[in-house]
C-alpha cells in the first residue's frame, strides 16, 4: 500500500457516482418462482464497478485497478468501526450467544476443509487440492502457504486459484448463497449473520448486506453478529490455519486421497497446471 | 498515514452522500457521526502502528470501536445516539464499489485457471458459510435462545 497511490481521484469520483446512483436505485426484489431474488445496491455498485474495469472498455488503467484494491481494504476499516460502535451495546446480548458464537467458528475453519477437499479429491484434483481447501485463501493465508510449499508449489497454486476466484466472484456469490438459504427458513437470521463472518471484507459487507434486506426487522443484529463472528475469525485465523487447519487438511488428503483420487496417468496428466 | 487518513475523510464523504440518497439521513445530520467513526479508525490505525503487540489492524479498530460504546465509556450514550446516523450498509456500498473497480485486474490471471479450481472455490465459500450456519443454528436450537 504506497501512500501515494491512495490519492486518485478518478477512482473516488467513480465511487462516489456508484455509491449516488445505486443507493438511489434501492433494493429490487424478484420473485424468480423457487424464491425471491433481493438486488440491493451493494450488488449494483459491485456489478457496475466491475464492467466498468473490464479492460476491454479501456475506461481505467491497471495501475488504477490495484489502486481500487488498496482503497477496499480501507474502506472495510470504516465500516467495520461502525459494527463496533453496534456491538458495544448489544455485549450481553453477544455474551449470551457465546456458545453457538464460539462453536460456530468451527464451522468457519473445518467447513471449507470438509466440504472441499473431498470434492477436489473427486475432481481428481492432488496437491493443489490442499492449498485450495484448507482456507478460504484470502491474502493471510496465501503467506502462509508460500512459506511452507513456496508460491510456486502445486499447493501454492491451489491456494492461488481460490484467492482469484474468490476476489472476482466470492461476494457476488456468497451474496446470493446468503438470500437463497435465509429464504429457506431453516436459520434463525443471526445463525446465518454469523456464518457471514467469513473473515473477509468484502464478502461479509455483501452478505450482511444481503441478509439485511431480507430481514430488515433484524439488521442491526446482523451487523452486530456478522461482525462479531468476523472479528473472531479474523482474531483466530492465522494460528488456526497453521497449527489446525493445514496440518488437518494434510492428515485428510493422505487418508482419503488413496480412496477418493483418481488414479489413470491420463487424469494425471491432465490436472497439471489445473 | 496522511494519506490514509486523506482516504478516510473522501470514504466518510462518499458515504454520507449514499446515507443521505438511500437512507434519507442529512449531510447535517449524519458528519458527527460519521466524523467520530473516522476517528476511531485513524486512531486503531495509530494503535495498530505503536503497538508492541502485533494485531491486524481490524482488530484494533474493532476493539476500540466497542469500548467507547459500552456503558464504561463516558460518554458512550452520546457516542451511540450520533453515529446510529450513519446506517451501516450506507458504510458497505462504497466498499463494493471499490471491490468492483478492481475487477479487471484479476482478469487475465482466472483466464488461466482450469474449471476444477473454480469449481472448488465456489465449493470452498459454501463450506465456510454453510457449517458456520448450521453449528450456530444447532447451538442455539440446543440452548433454546433466540428461537
Amino acid at each position: 500500500m504506497e501512500g501515494n497511490s491512495l490519492r486518485n481521484w478518478k477512482i473516488h469520483l467513480f465511487v462516489l457516482i456508484l455509491v449516488c446512483v445505486t443507493e438511489f436505485i434501492g433494493v429490487k426484489t424478484f420473485n424468480i418462482g423457487i424464491g425471491a431474488i433481493a438486488l440491493f445496491p451493494m450488488l449494483y455498485a459491485l456489478i457496475i464497478g466491475a464492467i466498468i474495469s473490464l479492460p476491454s472498455l479501456k475506461i481505467l488503467k491497471m495501475k488504477e485497478m490495484n489502486v481500487a484494491a488498496n482503497i477496499l481494504g480501507i474502506s472495510f476499516m470504516l465500516f467495520v468501526a461502525k459494527l463496533g460502535m453496534l456491538m458495544g451495546p448489544s455485549l450481553p446480548k453477544i455474551f449470551d450467544a457465546g456458545i453457538s458464537l464460539g462453536l460456530q467458528e468451527v464451522g468457519h475453519f473445518a467447513g471449507t476443509i470438509l466440504l472441499g477437499l473431498p470434492i477436489a479429491l473427486l475432481l481428481g484434483m492432488k496437491r493443489e487440492a490442499v492449498g485450495a481447501t484448507f482456507s478460504i485463501d484470502r491474502e493471510p493465508n496465501l503467506a502462509i502457504i508460500a512459506e511452507k510449499y513456496g508460491s510456486d508449489s502445486p499447493e501454492g497454486r491451489g491456494a492461488l486459484g481460490v484467492y482469484v476466484c474468490g476476489t472476482l466472484f466470492g461476494a457476488l456469490y456468497l451474496s446470493v448463497l446468503a438470500s437463497f438459504l435465509a429464504q429457506t427458513g431453516w436459520f434463525h437470521p443471526i445463525s446465518l449473520a454469523m456464518g457471514a463472518g467469513v473473515g473477509s471484507g468484502s464478502m461479509m459487507a455483501a452478505m450482511s448486506g444481503a441478509l439485511a434486506v431480507i430481514f430488515p426487522e433484524s439488521a442491526k443484529d446482523i451487523a452486530v453478529f456478522a461482525g462479531a463472528a468476523n472479528l473472531i475469525t479474523t482474531i483466530l485465523g492465522t494460528y488456526i490455519c497453521v497449527f489446525f487447519s493445514l496440518p488437518l487438511t494434510n492428515y485428510l488428503y493422505k487418508k482419503f486421497e488413496p480412496i477418493l483420487g483418481r488414479k489413470s496417468k491420463k487424469d494425471q496428466m491432465k490436472n497439471i497446471g489445473a | 498515514m496522511k494519506d490514509k487518513i486523506l482516504t478516510f475523510i473522501i470514504i466518510g464523504i462518499i458515504a454520507i452522500m449514499g446515507n443521505w440518497v438511500g437512507y434519507d439521513v442529512s449531510p447535517i445530520d449524519a458528519l458527527p457521526g460519521m466524523m467520530i467513526i473516522v476517528a476511531v479508525t485513524i486512531l486503531g490505525f495509530f494503535f495498530a502502528k505503536i503497538s508492541p503487540i502485533k494485531l491486524p489492524i481490524v482488530v484494533w479498530v474493532s476493539m476500540l470501536a466497542l469500548l467507547v460504546t459500552t456503558p464504561i465509556f463516558p460518554g458512550n450514550a452520546s457516542i451511540i445516539k450520533v453515529t446510529e446516523q450513519v446506517n451501516f450498509m450506507a458504510l458497505a456500498t462504497p466498499i463494493l464499489a471499490y471491490a468492483g473497480l478492481s475487477f479487471g485486474k484479476d482478469l487475465k490471471e482466472f483466464k488461466k485457471l482450469g474449471w476444477r479450481i473454480v469449481v472448488i472455490s465456489l465449493v470452498v465459500y459454501t463450506g465456510t458459510f454453510l457449517l458456520s450456519t448450521l453449528v450456530a443454528e444447532i447451538g442455539f436450537r440446543l440452548s433454546g435462545k433466540f428461537h
